[in-house]
Protein backbone atom coordinates (compact mmCIF):
# COMPACT_ATOMS: atom_id res chain seq x y z
CA UNK A 1 0.00 0.00 0.00
CA UNK A 2 3.04 2.53 0.84
CA UNK A 3 4.08 1.79 -2.85
CA UNK A 4 1.22 1.11 -4.82
CA UNK A 5 -1.16 4.13 -4.06
CA UNK A 6 2.19 6.98 -4.33
CA UNK A 7 2.64 5.38 -7.84
CA UNK A 8 -1.25 5.39 -9.40
CA UNK A 9 -0.95 9.19 -7.62
CA UNK A 10 2.03 9.92 -9.89
CA UNK A 11 0.33 8.93 -13.09
CA UNK A 12 -3.10 10.38 -12.41
CA UNK A 13 -1.25 13.69 -10.85
CA UNK A 14 1.04 14.09 -13.75
CA UNK A 15 -1.97 15.57 -15.92
CA UNK A 16 -2.86 17.64 -13.38
CA UNK A 17 -1.94 21.33 -12.34
CA UNK A 18 -1.61 20.75 -8.26
CA UNK A 19 0.28 22.59 -5.51
CA UNK A 20 -0.21 19.61 -3.59
CA UNK A 21 -2.44 21.24 -1.46
CA UNK A 22 -5.50 22.32 -3.28
CA UNK A 23 -7.69 20.49 -5.88
CA UNK A 24 -5.68 19.14 -8.66
CA UNK A 25 -6.75 20.71 -12.10
CA UNK A 26 -6.52 18.34 -14.88
CA UNK A 27 -4.89 19.76 -17.48
CA UNK A 28 -4.26 16.90 -20.18
CA UNK A 29 -1.11 16.63 -21.59
CA UNK A 30 0.33 19.69 -21.20
CA UNK A 31 2.77 19.01 -18.47
CA UNK A 32 4.56 17.12 -21.22
CA UNK A 33 4.31 19.40 -23.86
CA UNK A 34 6.16 22.17 -22.21
CA UNK A 35 8.47 18.91 -20.58
CA UNK A 36 10.49 18.78 -24.22
CA UNK A 37 10.72 22.81 -24.20
CA UNK A 38 12.09 23.24 -20.51
CA UNK A 39 16.18 23.80 -20.62
CA UNK A 40 16.26 22.97 -18.01
CA UNK A 41 14.66 19.51 -17.89
CA UNK A 42 16.82 18.81 -20.57
CA UNK A 43 20.27 19.97 -19.36
CA UNK A 44 19.06 17.33 -15.94
CA UNK A 45 18.68 14.80 -18.61
CA UNK A 46 21.77 15.78 -20.51
CA UNK A 47 23.98 15.59 -16.93
CA UNK A 48 22.14 12.01 -16.51
CA UNK A 49 23.71 11.06 -19.69
CA UNK A 50 27.32 12.23 -18.68
CA UNK A 51 26.48 10.40 -15.57
CA UNK A 52 25.75 7.01 -17.61
CA UNK A 53 29.15 6.99 -18.86
CA UNK A 54 30.06 5.44 -15.63
CA UNK A 55 28.04 2.38 -16.96
CA UNK A 56 30.80 0.96 -19.40
CA UNK A 57 33.68 2.17 -16.96
CA UNK A 58 31.34 -0.25 -14.37
CA UNK A 59 30.73 -2.98 -16.62
CA UNK A 60 34.81 -3.45 -17.57
CA UNK A 61 36.96 -2.40 -14.32
CA UNK A 62 35.13 -4.27 -12.12
CA UNK A 63 34.93 -7.31 -14.25
CA UNK A 64 39.36 -7.17 -14.19
CA UNK A 65 39.48 -6.54 -10.40
CA UNK A 66 36.79 -9.44 -9.74
CA UNK A 67 38.98 -11.94 -12.25
CA UNK A 68 41.99 -10.92 -9.88
CA UNK A 69 40.35 -11.71 -6.75
CA UNK A 70 38.85 -14.91 -8.23
CA UNK A 71 42.24 -15.79 -8.99
CA UNK A 72 42.90 -15.97 -5.77
CA UNK A 73 46.28 -13.54 -5.74
CA UNK A 74 47.75 -13.02 -1.84
CA UNK A 75 45.56 -11.18 0.11
CA UNK A 76 42.59 -11.66 -1.65
CA UNK A 77 40.37 -12.29 1.02
CA UNK A 78 41.30 -8.84 2.36
CA UNK A 79 40.75 -7.16 -0.60
CA UNK A 80 37.54 -8.85 -1.32
CA UNK A 81 36.11 -7.10 2.01
CA UNK A 82 37.60 -4.01 1.73
CA UNK A 83 36.88 -2.97 -2.06
CA UNK A 84 33.38 -2.55 -1.17
CA UNK A 85 34.38 -0.50 2.08
CA UNK A 86 33.00 2.62 -0.51
CA UNK A 87 29.40 1.48 -0.69
CA UNK A 88 29.75 1.24 3.09
CA UNK A 89 29.57 4.74 3.86
CA UNK A 90 26.54 6.98 3.63
CA UNK A 91 26.49 8.51 0.45
CA UNK A 92 25.79 11.93 2.23
CA UNK A 93 29.40 10.83 4.13
CA UNK A 94 31.11 10.48 0.56
CA UNK A 95 29.39 14.03 -0.74
CA UNK A 96 30.47 16.44 2.47
CA UNK A 97 33.94 14.86 2.44
CA UNK A 98 34.03 15.47 -1.55
CA UNK A 99 32.66 18.96 -0.96
CA UNK A 100 34.84 19.58 2.09
CA UNK A 101 38.05 18.09 -0.22
CA UNK A 102 37.36 19.68 -2.53
CA UNK A 103 37.24 23.46 -2.22
CA UNK A 104 39.41 26.32 -3.30
CA UNK A 105 41.17 26.32 -0.32
CA UNK A 106 40.52 22.93 0.60
CA UNK A 107 43.01 19.63 0.93
CA UNK A 108 43.17 18.30 -2.49
CA UNK A 109 44.51 21.86 -3.96
CA UNK A 110 46.74 23.31 -0.92
CA UNK A 111 48.36 19.11 -1.40
CA UNK A 112 48.95 20.10 -5.19
CA UNK A 113 50.16 23.12 -4.21
CA UNK A 114 53.28 21.55 -1.54
CA UNK A 115 54.47 19.53 -3.98
CA UNK A 116 54.44 22.11 -6.62
CA UNK A 117 51.63 21.20 -8.60
CA UNK A 118 50.20 24.99 -8.50
CA UNK A 119 48.94 24.64 -12.07
CA UNK A 120 46.46 21.86 -11.45
CA UNK A 121 45.01 23.66 -8.49
CA UNK A 122 41.21 25.21 -9.31
CA UNK A 123 38.22 25.75 -8.10
CA UNK A 124 36.95 22.34 -8.65
CA UNK A 125 33.50 22.74 -8.23
CA UNK A 126 33.17 26.44 -10.06
CA UNK A 127 32.39 24.83 -12.76
CA UNK A 128 31.08 22.03 -14.54
CA UNK A 129 33.38 21.32 -16.74
CA UNK A 130 35.15 19.99 -13.62
CA UNK A 131 32.52 19.43 -11.07
CA UNK A 132 30.78 16.81 -13.85
CA UNK A 133 33.97 14.63 -13.99
CA UNK A 134 34.91 15.10 -10.19
CA UNK A 135 30.96 13.64 -9.48
CA UNK A 136 31.22 10.68 -12.05
CA UNK A 137 34.39 9.87 -10.29
CA UNK A 138 33.05 9.67 -6.91
CA UNK A 139 29.94 8.00 -8.50
CA UNK A 140 32.17 5.26 -9.82
CA UNK A 141 34.20 4.97 -6.58
CA UNK A 142 31.40 4.27 -4.47
CA UNK A 143 29.87 1.27 -6.18
CA UNK A 144 32.63 -0.25 -7.49
CA UNK A 145 33.09 -2.93 -5.03
CA UNK A 146 29.23 -3.66 -5.11
CA UNK A 147 30.03 -4.52 -8.97
CA UNK A 148 32.98 -6.43 -8.01
CA UNK A 149 31.24 -8.66 -5.29
CA UNK A 150 28.26 -9.38 -8.42
CA UNK A 151 31.09 -10.27 -10.78
CA UNK A 152 32.34 -12.65 -8.08
CA UNK A 153 29.65 -13.97 -7.25
CA UNK A 154 29.47 -15.10 -10.79
CA UNK A 155 32.57 -16.10 -11.44
CA UNK A 156 32.33 -18.72 -8.65
CA UNK A 157 29.17 -20.63 -9.97
CA UNK A 158 31.76 -21.51 -12.95
CA UNK A 159 33.05 -24.98 -13.21
CA UNK A 160 36.45 -24.36 -12.52
CA UNK A 161 37.92 -27.25 -15.16
CA UNK A 162 36.83 -25.08 -17.84
CA UNK A 163 39.47 -22.77 -17.04
CA UNK A 164 41.90 -25.40 -16.39
CA UNK A 165 40.79 -26.81 -19.35
CA UNK A 166 41.41 -23.81 -21.37
CA UNK A 167 44.61 -23.18 -19.37
CA UNK A 168 46.32 -26.34 -20.48
CA UNK A 169 45.18 -25.14 -24.01
CA UNK A 170 47.70 -22.05 -23.36
CA UNK A 171 45.16 -18.79 -22.81
CA UNK A 172 46.80 -16.80 -20.59
CA UNK A 173 44.79 -14.65 -18.26
CA UNK A 174 43.24 -12.25 -20.70
CA UNK A 175 42.31 -14.70 -22.57
CA UNK A 176 40.52 -16.95 -20.41
CA UNK A 177 38.76 -14.05 -18.96
CA UNK A 178 37.15 -12.65 -22.09
CA UNK A 179 36.53 -16.43 -23.64
CA UNK A 180 35.69 -18.41 -20.73
CA UNK A 181 34.46 -16.38 -17.86
CA UNK A 182 32.61 -13.84 -19.68
CA UNK A 183 30.35 -15.75 -22.01
CA UNK A 184 29.36 -17.73 -18.58
CA UNK A 185 28.28 -14.19 -17.03
CA UNK A 186 25.50 -13.22 -19.32
CA UNK A 187 23.10 -12.72 -16.45
CA UNK A 188 25.60 -10.68 -14.17
CA UNK A 189 26.47 -8.72 -16.44
CA UNK A 190 22.68 -7.83 -17.19
CA UNK A 191 22.20 -6.55 -13.62
CA UNK A 192 25.47 -4.92 -13.24
CA UNK A 193 24.26 -3.09 -16.88
CA UNK A 194 20.82 -2.27 -15.67
CA UNK A 195 21.68 -1.48 -11.84
CA UNK A 196 24.24 0.90 -13.32
CA UNK A 197 22.13 2.77 -15.93
CA UNK A 198 19.70 2.91 -13.23
CA UNK A 199 21.56 4.45 -11.02
CA UNK A 200 23.07 7.47 -13.32
CA UNK A 201 19.18 8.15 -14.23
CA UNK A 202 17.24 7.71 -11.00
CA UNK A 203 19.81 7.42 -8.13
CA UNK A 204 21.90 10.59 -8.11
CA UNK A 205 20.10 13.37 -6.17
CA UNK A 206 22.33 12.67 -2.89
CA UNK A 207 25.25 13.20 -4.82
CA UNK A 208 24.09 16.46 -6.40
CA UNK A 209 22.66 17.91 -2.98
CA UNK A 210 25.98 17.32 -1.10
CA UNK A 211 28.41 17.99 -3.88
CA UNK A 212 27.16 20.86 -5.69
CA UNK A 213 23.46 21.53 -4.90
CA UNK A 214 22.78 21.68 -8.78
CA UNK A 215 25.38 24.59 -8.96
CA UNK A 216 26.98 26.70 -10.21
CA UNK A 217 23.67 27.95 -11.32
CA UNK A 218 21.93 24.93 -12.60
CA UNK A 219 24.83 23.46 -14.45
CA UNK A 220 24.94 20.14 -12.28
CA UNK A 221 21.26 19.37 -12.20
CA UNK A 222 20.17 16.19 -12.97
CA UNK A 223 16.59 15.05 -13.45
CA UNK A 224 15.42 13.64 -9.68
CA UNK A 225 16.91 16.73 -8.17
CA UNK A 226 15.01 18.64 -11.08
CA UNK A 227 11.53 16.92 -10.19
CA UNK A 228 13.05 17.47 -5.96
CA UNK A 229 13.15 21.35 -6.74
CA UNK A 230 9.98 21.61 -9.15
CA UNK A 231 8.06 19.74 -6.03
CA UNK A 232 9.36 21.26 -3.32
CA UNK A 233 10.29 24.28 -3.47
CA UNK A 234 8.54 25.50 -6.26
CA UNK A 235 5.31 23.46 -5.41
CA UNK A 236 4.48 22.15 -8.75
CA UNK A 237 3.67 19.03 -7.56
CA UNK A 238 1.94 17.81 -11.18
CA UNK A 239 5.13 19.26 -13.24
CA UNK A 240 7.16 17.25 -10.47
CA UNK A 241 5.06 14.29 -11.08
CA UNK A 242 5.21 14.30 -15.35
CA UNK A 243 8.56 14.47 -14.99
CA UNK A 244 8.72 11.30 -12.60
CA UNK A 245 6.64 9.59 -14.92
CA UNK A 246 8.66 10.69 -18.26
CA UNK A 247 11.90 9.51 -16.32
CA UNK A 248 10.73 6.19 -15.42
CA UNK A 249 9.58 5.59 -18.97
CA UNK A 250 12.95 6.92 -19.95
CA UNK A 251 14.73 4.42 -17.59
CA UNK A 252 12.07 1.10 -18.63
CA UNK A 253 12.97 2.26 -22.12
CA UNK A 254 16.79 1.85 -21.70
CA UNK A 255 16.41 -1.49 -19.57
CA UNK A 256 14.68 -3.44 -21.60
CA UNK A 257 16.79 -2.45 -24.95
CA UNK A 258 19.77 -3.60 -23.49
CA UNK A 259 18.65 -6.85 -21.95
CA UNK A 260 17.24 -6.88 -25.83
CA UNK A 261 20.88 -6.39 -26.54
CA UNK A 262 22.90 -8.90 -24.42
CA UNK A 263 20.42 -11.15 -25.37
CA UNK A 264 20.26 -11.25 -29.43
CA UNK A 265 24.17 -10.86 -28.93
CA UNK A 266 24.15 -14.84 -27.13
CA UNK A 267 22.04 -16.30 -29.81
CA UNK B 1 18.37 -32.23 12.77
CA UNK B 2 22.04 -31.23 12.15
CA UNK B 3 22.04 -33.01 8.80
CA UNK B 4 18.89 -31.59 7.64
CA UNK B 5 20.19 -28.16 8.46
CA UNK B 6 23.32 -29.22 6.27
CA UNK B 7 21.02 -29.94 3.37
CA UNK B 8 18.58 -26.82 3.70
CA UNK B 9 21.61 -24.22 3.93
CA UNK B 10 24.69 -25.18 1.92
CA UNK B 11 24.75 -26.45 -1.45
CA UNK B 12 28.13 -28.53 -1.71
CA UNK B 13 31.25 -26.46 -3.44
CA UNK B 14 31.76 -27.94 -6.22
CA UNK B 15 35.39 -29.44 -5.74
CA UNK B 16 37.65 -26.82 -6.56
CA UNK B 17 41.46 -26.17 -7.66
CA UNK B 18 41.57 -22.48 -8.36
CA UNK B 19 43.99 -21.18 -10.49
CA UNK B 20 46.87 -19.52 -9.86
CA UNK B 21 48.59 -16.03 -11.19
CA UNK B 22 51.86 -16.59 -12.44
CA UNK B 23 53.25 -13.31 -12.05
CA UNK B 24 50.09 -12.06 -9.35
CA UNK B 25 52.42 -8.89 -7.66
CA UNK B 26 51.40 -6.00 -10.05
CA UNK B 27 48.16 -7.12 -10.08
CA UNK B 28 48.39 -7.12 -5.96
CA UNK B 29 49.83 -3.36 -6.22
CA UNK B 30 47.24 -2.20 -7.69
CA UNK B 31 44.33 -3.65 -5.79
CA UNK B 32 46.02 -2.08 -2.43
CA UNK B 33 45.63 1.15 -4.28
CA UNK B 34 42.32 0.71 -4.92
CA UNK B 35 41.18 -0.58 -1.40
CA UNK B 36 43.89 1.72 0.15
CA UNK B 37 41.23 4.63 -2.00
CA UNK B 38 38.71 3.09 0.24
CA UNK B 39 39.86 3.35 3.80
CA UNK B 40 41.68 6.88 2.77
CA UNK B 41 38.12 8.96 3.50
CA UNK B 42 37.88 6.99 6.77
CA UNK B 43 41.31 8.34 7.99
CA UNK B 44 40.77 11.59 6.55
CA UNK B 45 37.94 12.03 9.00
CA UNK B 46 39.62 10.40 12.25
CA UNK B 47 42.32 12.42 11.78
CA UNK B 48 40.64 15.59 11.42
CA UNK B 49 38.37 15.32 13.89
CA UNK B 50 41.06 14.90 16.22
CA UNK B 51 42.75 18.10 15.17
CA UNK B 52 41.67 21.47 17.07
CA UNK B 53 39.94 24.38 14.83
CA UNK B 54 43.47 25.66 14.78
CA UNK B 55 45.20 22.94 13.22
CA UNK B 56 42.99 22.73 10.50
CA UNK B 57 43.19 26.86 10.12
CA UNK B 58 47.03 26.55 9.98
CA UNK B 59 46.53 23.66 7.58
CA UNK B 60 44.31 21.37 5.46
CA UNK B 61 45.74 18.18 6.04
CA UNK B 62 48.33 16.69 8.71
CA UNK B 63 48.06 14.94 12.05
CA UNK B 64 46.82 16.21 15.10
CA UNK B 65 49.11 18.36 17.12
CA UNK B 66 47.35 17.86 20.24
CA UNK B 67 44.95 15.30 20.91
CA UNK B 68 41.58 16.68 21.47
CA UNK B 69 38.25 15.21 21.76
CA UNK B 70 37.13 18.96 21.80
CA UNK B 71 35.88 18.21 17.58
CA UNK B 72 33.55 15.22 18.99
CA UNK B 73 31.75 16.90 22.24
CA UNK B 74 30.93 20.08 20.05
CA UNK B 75 29.33 17.60 17.45
CA UNK B 76 27.79 15.18 19.85
CA UNK B 77 25.99 18.20 21.62
CA UNK B 78 26.32 21.55 20.18
CA UNK B 79 25.37 20.19 16.98
CA UNK B 80 22.73 17.54 18.30
CA UNK B 81 24.44 14.85 16.62
CA UNK B 82 23.72 12.47 19.67
CA UNK B 83 19.97 12.97 19.44
CA UNK B 84 20.41 12.61 15.55
CA UNK B 85 21.95 8.93 16.81
CA UNK B 86 19.03 7.67 19.07
CA UNK B 87 16.84 8.65 16.08
CA UNK B 88 19.10 6.89 13.69
CA UNK B 89 19.62 3.79 15.87
CA UNK B 90 15.43 3.69 16.79
CA UNK B 91 14.45 3.93 13.03
CA UNK B 92 17.11 1.19 11.61
CA UNK B 93 16.26 -1.23 14.77
CA UNK B 94 12.69 -0.65 14.04
CA UNK B 95 12.97 -0.87 10.00
CA UNK B 96 14.53 -3.72 10.27
CA UNK B 97 12.56 -5.78 12.84
CA UNK B 98 9.28 -5.19 10.92
CA UNK B 99 11.29 -5.83 7.66
CA UNK B 100 13.11 -9.14 8.93
CA UNK B 101 9.47 -10.41 10.36
CA UNK B 102 7.45 -9.41 7.06
CA UNK B 103 9.74 -11.01 4.64
CA UNK B 104 9.47 -14.07 6.42
CA UNK B 105 6.49 -14.55 7.23
CA UNK B 106 5.55 -14.10 3.31
CA UNK B 107 8.57 -16.05 2.27
CA UNK B 108 7.36 -18.96 4.20
CA UNK B 109 3.98 -18.00 2.80
CA UNK B 110 4.74 -18.30 -0.18
CA UNK B 111 6.78 -21.90 -0.64
CA UNK B 112 5.39 -23.73 1.22
CA UNK B 113 2.06 -23.03 1.28
CA UNK B 114 -0.60 -23.13 -1.13
CA UNK B 115 -3.30 -20.60 -1.75
CA UNK B 116 -5.12 -18.91 -4.69
CA UNK B 117 -3.54 -16.02 -6.72
CA UNK B 118 -0.03 -16.92 -4.76
CA UNK B 119 1.81 -16.82 -8.34
CA UNK B 120 0.10 -13.60 -9.40
CA UNK B 121 0.76 -11.62 -5.60
CA UNK B 122 4.20 -12.96 -5.77
CA UNK B 123 5.43 -11.12 -9.13
CA UNK B 124 2.96 -8.53 -8.11
CA UNK B 125 5.42 -7.90 -5.26
CA UNK B 126 8.62 -8.17 -7.01
CA UNK B 127 7.75 -5.82 -9.61
CA UNK B 128 8.49 -3.11 -7.26
CA UNK B 129 12.13 -3.79 -6.90
CA UNK B 130 12.20 -2.69 -10.46
CA UNK B 131 10.49 0.81 -9.79
CA UNK B 132 12.93 3.41 -8.82
CA UNK B 133 11.36 4.66 -5.55
CA UNK B 134 13.22 7.90 -5.37
CA UNK B 135 11.02 9.13 -8.49
CA UNK B 136 7.82 8.30 -6.51
CA UNK B 137 9.01 11.15 -3.89
CA UNK B 138 6.03 13.49 -4.62
CA UNK B 139 3.16 11.01 -4.33
CA UNK B 140 4.91 9.24 -0.84
CA UNK B 141 5.37 12.62 0.37
CA UNK B 142 1.08 13.58 -0.05
CA UNK B 143 0.27 10.49 1.08
CA UNK B 144 2.44 10.73 4.39
CA UNK B 145 0.59 13.84 5.07
CA UNK B 146 -2.42 12.35 4.43
CA UNK B 147 -1.96 9.79 6.93
CA UNK B 148 -0.70 11.64 9.58
CA UNK B 149 2.56 10.51 9.99
CA UNK B 150 5.02 13.33 8.81
CA UNK B 151 7.47 14.33 11.10
CA UNK B 152 7.23 11.17 12.77
CA UNK B 153 9.81 8.09 13.06
CA UNK B 154 6.55 6.09 11.70
CA UNK B 155 6.91 7.55 8.30
CA UNK B 156 10.07 6.63 7.30
CA UNK B 157 10.20 3.03 9.19
CA UNK B 158 6.73 2.20 7.22
CA UNK B 159 8.59 3.49 3.89
CA UNK B 160 11.93 1.62 4.60
CA UNK B 161 10.19 -1.39 4.93
CA UNK B 162 7.89 -0.97 1.80
CA UNK B 163 10.93 -0.27 -0.39
CA UNK B 164 13.06 -3.15 1.00
CA UNK B 165 10.27 -6.22 1.51
CA UNK B 166 10.25 -6.93 -2.07
CA UNK B 167 14.13 -7.70 -2.43
CA UNK B 168 13.88 -9.09 1.19
CA UNK B 169 10.92 -11.30 0.70
CA UNK B 170 12.71 -12.88 -2.81
CA UNK B 171 15.44 -14.11 -0.77
CA UNK B 172 13.25 -15.54 1.75
CA UNK B 173 11.11 -17.33 -0.71
CA UNK B 174 14.02 -18.51 -2.24
CA UNK B 175 15.64 -19.77 1.01
CA UNK B 176 12.50 -21.70 2.08
CA UNK B 177 11.63 -23.12 -1.36
CA UNK B 178 15.14 -24.68 -0.97
CA UNK B 179 13.95 -26.27 2.16
CA UNK B 180 13.19 -29.85 1.64
CA UNK B 181 9.36 -30.66 2.02
CA UNK B 182 9.69 -33.72 3.26
CA UNK B 183 11.25 -31.98 6.77
CA UNK B 184 7.58 -30.34 6.69
CA UNK B 185 5.76 -33.55 6.26
CA UNK B 186 7.75 -35.30 9.46
CA UNK B 187 6.95 -32.46 11.59
CA UNK B 188 3.43 -32.64 10.51
CA UNK B 189 3.32 -36.15 11.40
CA UNK B 190 4.50 -35.37 15.24
CA UNK B 191 1.61 -33.75 15.13
CA UNK B 192 2.67 -29.90 14.50
CA UNK B 193 0.68 -27.30 12.72
CA UNK B 194 1.57 -24.74 10.12
CA UNK B 195 2.51 -21.94 13.12
CA UNK B 196 4.56 -24.69 15.40
CA UNK B 197 6.02 -25.74 11.88
CA UNK B 198 7.06 -22.68 11.06
CA UNK B 199 8.27 -20.92 14.76
CA UNK B 200 9.70 -24.48 15.57
CA UNK B 201 11.24 -25.81 12.43
CA UNK B 202 11.54 -23.00 9.82
CA UNK B 203 12.71 -19.91 11.69
CA UNK B 204 15.55 -21.88 13.34
CA UNK B 205 16.68 -23.07 10.12
CA UNK B 206 16.59 -19.86 8.20
CA UNK B 207 19.37 -18.20 10.65
CA UNK B 208 22.11 -17.35 7.62
CA UNK B 209 19.08 -16.00 5.37
CA UNK B 210 17.94 -13.61 8.10
CA UNK B 211 21.55 -12.57 9.34
CA UNK B 212 21.54 -11.57 5.77
CA UNK B 213 18.38 -9.68 5.86
CA UNK B 214 19.97 -7.75 8.85
CA UNK B 215 23.03 -6.43 7.48
CA UNK B 216 21.31 -5.50 4.16
CA UNK B 217 18.66 -3.59 5.68
CA UNK B 218 21.13 -1.98 8.73
CA UNK B 219 23.21 -0.44 6.13
CA UNK B 220 20.18 0.61 4.10
CA UNK B 221 18.37 2.00 6.97
CA UNK B 222 21.15 4.07 8.45
CA UNK B 223 22.17 5.59 5.49
CA UNK B 224 19.24 6.31 3.86
CA UNK B 225 19.19 10.32 3.14
CA UNK B 226 16.76 11.20 0.73
CA UNK B 227 13.52 10.27 2.30
CA UNK B 228 14.85 11.07 5.72
CA UNK B 229 15.44 14.81 4.71
CA UNK B 230 11.79 15.46 3.12
CA UNK B 231 9.51 13.18 6.06
CA UNK B 232 11.58 13.96 8.94
CA UNK B 233 11.67 18.00 9.80
CA UNK B 234 12.14 18.98 13.39
CA UNK B 235 15.25 17.95 15.22
CA UNK B 236 13.70 16.21 17.37
CA UNK B 237 13.21 12.98 14.96
CA UNK B 238 15.82 13.74 12.59
CA UNK B 239 18.42 10.99 11.94
CA UNK B 240 21.85 10.89 11.31
CA UNK B 241 22.44 12.06 7.54
CA UNK B 242 19.93 14.52 7.55
CA UNK B 243 21.63 16.37 11.30
CA UNK B 244 25.05 15.73 9.74
CA UNK B 245 24.31 17.61 6.25
CA UNK B 246 22.81 20.63 9.02
CA UNK B 247 26.42 20.50 10.69
CA UNK B 248 28.04 21.23 7.32
CA UNK B 249 25.37 24.28 7.11
CA UNK B 250 25.70 25.79 11.12
CA UNK B 251 29.07 25.73 11.28
CA UNK B 252 30.91 26.51 8.35
CA UNK B 253 34.38 26.69 9.39
CA UNK B 254 34.26 24.01 12.01
CA UNK B 255 35.49 21.09 9.79
CA UNK B 256 36.82 19.12 12.83
CA UNK B 257 33.10 18.68 14.35
CA UNK B 258 31.85 18.10 10.91
CA UNK B 259 34.17 15.52 10.27
CA UNK B 260 33.41 14.17 14.09
CA UNK B 261 30.06 14.40 12.90
CA UNK B 262 31.00 12.25 9.53
CA UNK B 263 33.14 9.96 12.03
CA UNK B 264 30.01 8.80 14.35
CA UNK B 265 27.92 8.19 11.47
CA UNK B 266 30.36 6.02 9.39
CA UNK B 267 31.33 3.81 12.53
CA UNK B 268 28.49 1.64 13.26
CA UNK B 269 27.72 0.76 9.82
CA UNK B 270 31.68 0.36 9.08
CA UNK B 271 31.12 -1.86 12.19
CA UNK B 272 28.28 -3.96 10.85
CA UNK B 273 29.41 -4.33 7.72
CA UNK B 274 33.23 -5.80 9.35
CA UNK B 275 31.24 -8.49 11.77
CA UNK B 276 28.48 -9.65 9.46
CA UNK B 277 30.30 -9.08 5.61
CA UNK B 278 30.35 -12.78 5.24
CA UNK B 279 26.10 -12.64 4.79
CA UNK B 280 26.31 -9.65 3.35
CA UNK B 281 28.39 -11.51 0.07
CA UNK B 282 25.90 -14.55 0.45
CA UNK B 283 23.08 -11.98 -0.11
CA UNK B 284 24.76 -10.99 -3.07
CA UNK B 285 25.10 -14.11 -4.31
CA UNK B 286 21.97 -15.25 -4.14
CA UNK B 287 20.53 -12.21 -5.73
CA UNK B 288 23.01 -12.81 -8.94
CA UNK B 289 23.41 -16.34 -9.60
CA UNK B 290 19.85 -17.27 -8.85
Amino acid sequence: MFIGYPFGSIVYHAFTRWDGIAPAQWVGLHNFKILWHDPLFLRSLRNNGIFAISVPIQVVLPLLVAYIIHRRVPGWRFFRSTVFLPAVYATVVIGILAATVLQLDGPLNQTLGSVGLTSLEREWLGSSSTSLPVILLVLVWTNFGYNVLLYLAGMSAIDPSLEEAARIDGAGWLRILFSVITPNLRRVLEIVLVVNTITAFAFMFVYIYTITNGGPGTDTYVSEFYIYQQAFTNQNMGYAAAIGVTLVLIVLAIGVLQIRILTRERD
Amino acid sequence: MSTAVEVATATPPPARRRLRMKHPWPFVGGLALLCASGVLPLLFMAFTAFRTQRDWDNSRIGLPTTFSFGAFQRAWTDANIGVYFRNSAIVTVSTVALTVVCATLAGYGFSKLRWRLRGATYLFVLSWIAIPPLLLMVPIYVEMVQLGLLDTYGAVIFLYTALNLPFNVYLMTAFFRSVPDELIEAARMDGAGIHRIFFRVMVPLARPPLATLVIFNVLWAWNEFLFALLMLQSDSVKTLTVGVLQLQGRFVTDYPALMAGLLITSLPVIGAYLVFQRHLVRGIVAGAVK
